[in-house]
């Protein structure tokens, strides 16, 4: 990686300990006598002399030999030394050669003339010794000078095309790679306005294996390349996973390691993660340093929460020290959340004054509809910077919580079609998992991806994911914790629920899971049974299963979209165990 | 001057006044504030935000530095008089976790 770096004197023919390297000089003259006494002159200060008698021999020296500098005599036949400097100078645009003249008097009429052609400088002959070698060296040290000052702009001017390249290069790989995946909903609109080329400000956006949506806004401290380099890692820890089925909890945790890993301290990244699950009608925030989310009612038609940050941006806390807590927040259809970056907040008018949130509020309060915010807000930031430059980098995203669309994020049906990649094999495990285990963790992410690399069924992750998540919260919620499904029913239930699970789940120190997965091959393919049982008192699933059919409130959806997705769903006992069948067949159709 | 300094007759006291615009610009100064400070045990520093209209989050990241090289989470470091929109943006980022805001 060749940088800029400056010319060693000896490569620009600067003075070197003060003795001048040796230059190539041209003396033109007609008159012998006069140039031989000049020609011995020049050598004697150590300089090697070129010499010609008229104009016509000079300019074929100056194009052949390119010498350093010309001692130019006046009157000549054939060329005269006039028209002589004024083709020199004319083709030298590029290379400084000086021109000395030689001239006969000394009045003002003949110096004005000389100069007139481009001379560099005059000398009366018969010209005193020291004083033509005062002013060849004057000369050759403005010809070096002007050497250097000339090859360091072509360097630069290289140099700063290369660069340019580069970052265009640069910006176009991060913009692929930040973007990758990004959502395109008819629920969600978005702007990314960056003020140079790499955004500070990062905008991701995935579905969950399970249907819903993570987004994360985030933005780094300061902006441009710097503050850009930061957003890969970022990215490739929220698709990756997003996709394996991990919580907002967890990733924004695995972010925070990574960052306080990499990042300078004086570097971070203020960031919002959210998780926007259209099974329970919720809405899982964590907000370490972003303004504060807004949920806007699409019904009341006015702002009904504010979800302020809790938490130090990302990448400034320790481990031990990093907190993981979510907001759970009940979502209603048409409900509408923004979230932005402090660049809207803080976008600047011409007369220095800053938008400030409540500016922002009143955009909320004097809207008559809601399809219409989100190009509000655009279009008064935009009348508020009144044509002003852009500070900083602003990121705004508005989601419509739409039941349907959301769910949409996934094609359940789309897993069971595929076969698996591996040929059918025989394998099987299970888990025991203890209720102090499972305060701290989650086994669903570990397990989908061993069955995923043990058999090959990476294209039904999202259904198997469903389906595992579906057995294992029944068993822990209902059978560990004894919660009561009714609870969600009320209204803000969800989340009511969710802190009582979350409260239940610290202190409970009884009870186990036990999961069991096996495999095997079958005539067209193979079979995966899966069998989860808890130390709960179980359930009347038979009554339940008929109570369900007529239900379409938040807790019915459970049991019945099991039936859907699987070949076999079979409850034992109390209710506490159940096994569920998936079959695959080799020539690509489910045999259920 | 926009960030100047001073010191307690006993040394444990430094008090940073921080003036204008608190950002990059005036990271050097900042720095040279607490860098040859005495950091043994009892040393408090206070940072003055009286006269500050402005900070950014590359202030946010030179508190950062600060607390980090007074000793992290046994530094004493205060933050007083930050104006309305000051004390919105240390709380955003949840700084009164890490530094005593008065």
């Amino acid at each position: 990686m060749a940088y800029f770096t400056p010319k060693q004197p000896e490569e620009t023919g600067a003075p070197v300990d003060g003795a001048r390297r040796a230059q190539k000089i041209l003396v033109v003259d007609d008159d012998l006598p006069s140039r031989l006494t000049l020609v011995g002159l020049i050598e004697s200060q150590g300089h090697q002399v070129l010499q010609a008698d008229d104009g016509v021999q000079a300019l074929a020296m100056f194009r052949q030999e390119t010498p350093d500098l010309i001692l130019m005599s006046g009157d000549m036949p054939h060329i005269d030394g006039y028209e002589a400097t004024r083709q020199i100078k004319a083709s030298d645009a590029e290379a400084f050669v000086p021109v000395i003249f030689l001239a006969t008097t000394s009045n003002n009429q003949e110096l004005e003339k000389c100069l007139d052609a481009g001379s560099d400088d005059v000398i009366e002959k018969p010209c005193n010794p020291v004083l033509l070698k005062a002013r060849i060296n004057a000369l050759l040290h403005i010809r070096d000078l002007y050497h250097t000052v000339q090859e360091q702009k072509n360097e630069l001017t290289a140099h700063q095309k290369r660069l340019q390249r580069e970052r265009l290069l640069a910006g176009r790989l991060f913009t692929k790679i930040v973007n990758t995946g990004t959502l395109e909903l008819p629920n969600i609109k978005s702007m990314l306005s960056p003020m140079s080329l790499f955004s500070g400000d990062i905008l991701l956006s995935a579905p969950k294996p399970s249907s819903g949506l993570h987004v994360l806004l985030g933005d780094f401290t300061g902006h441009g390349l710097a503050a850009a380099t930061g957003a890969l890692p970022v990215a490739s820890v929220f698709y990756g996973m997003t996709e394996k089925g991990y919580s907002v909890a967890e990733i924004v945790s695995e972010i925070n390691t990574k960052l306080r890993n990499i990042l300078p301290t004086d570097m971070f990244l203020a960031a919002c993660m959210i998780d926007l699950n259209p099974g329970s009608h919720t809405l899982t925030i964590w907000n370490g340093g972003i303004p504060p989310v807004i949920i806007y009612s699409g019904k009341q038609k006015r702002i009904v929460n504010r979800i302020v940050p809790r938490h130090l941006p990302l990448g400034v806390a320790g481990d031990k020290e990093f907190n993981r807590r979510v907001d759970v927040v009940d979502m209603k259809q048409g409900d509408r959340i923004y979230i932005h970056s402090d660049g809207i907040t803080e976008t600047i008018a011409p007369s220095g004054e800053m938008f400030g949130r409540e500016r922002l509020t009143k955009i909320f309060e004097s809207a008559l509809h809601p399809d219409d915010l989100y190009d509000e807000i655009r279009a008064r930031l935009q009348a508020f910077r009144a044509g002003g430059a852009q500070r900083d980098d602003v990121t705004l995203i508005e989601i419509e919580y739409h039941q349907a669309a959301l769910e949409a994020t996934v094609n359940l049906e789309h897993g069971k079609n595929i076969p698996a990649v591996l040929p059918p094999s025989s394998w099987n495990f299970s888990l025991d998992l203890g209720a102090e285990l499972l305060r701290h963790f989650d086994p669903l992410p570990m397990v989908i991806q061993a069955i995923c690399d043990m058999q090959g069924f990476h294209g039904q992750r999202q259904q198997l994911y469903t389906v595992f998540s579906e057995l294992f919260s029944n068993a822990l919620d209902h059978g560990i914790l004894n919660l009561d499904s009714q609870l969600k029913k009320t209204a803000d239930g969800f989340a009511k629920y969710y802190l009582e699970r979350e409260s239940r789940l610290a202190t409970q120190s009884k009870g186990k899971i036990t999961i069991e997965i096996s495999h095997k091959g079958t005539r067209q393919g193979g079979e995966l049974t899966v069998r989860v049982e808890d130390t709960g008192k179980g359930f009347n699933h038979e009554d339940d299963m008929l109570a369900l059919e007529k239900n379409q409130g938040n807790s019915g959806r459970g049991i019945p979209l099991l039936y859907s997705m699987c070949d076999e769903v079979k409850y034992h006992g109390s209710g506490n165990a159940v096994t569920v069948v998936f079959r695959w067949c080799e020539c690509g159709a489910s045999n259920s | 001057m926009p960030v100047t300094s001073e010191v307690s007759e006993d040394g444990k006291m430094t008090t940073i006044k921080i003036g204008g615009r608190f950002d990059f610009a005036v990271q050097n100064e900042f720095r040279d504030c607490y860098y040859n400070a005495k950091t043994d045990g009892g040393a408090k520093f206070i940072i003055d935000m009286g006269g500050a209209n402005y900070m950014d989050s590359s202030a946010l990241g030179m508190l950062l530095m600060m607390r980090e090289y007074l000793g992290g989470n046994t530094a004493d470091i205060s933050i007083e008089n930050s104006s309305p929109d000051i004390k919105n943006i240390l709380t955003v980022a949840n700084f009164q976790s890490l530094f005593h805001m008065v």
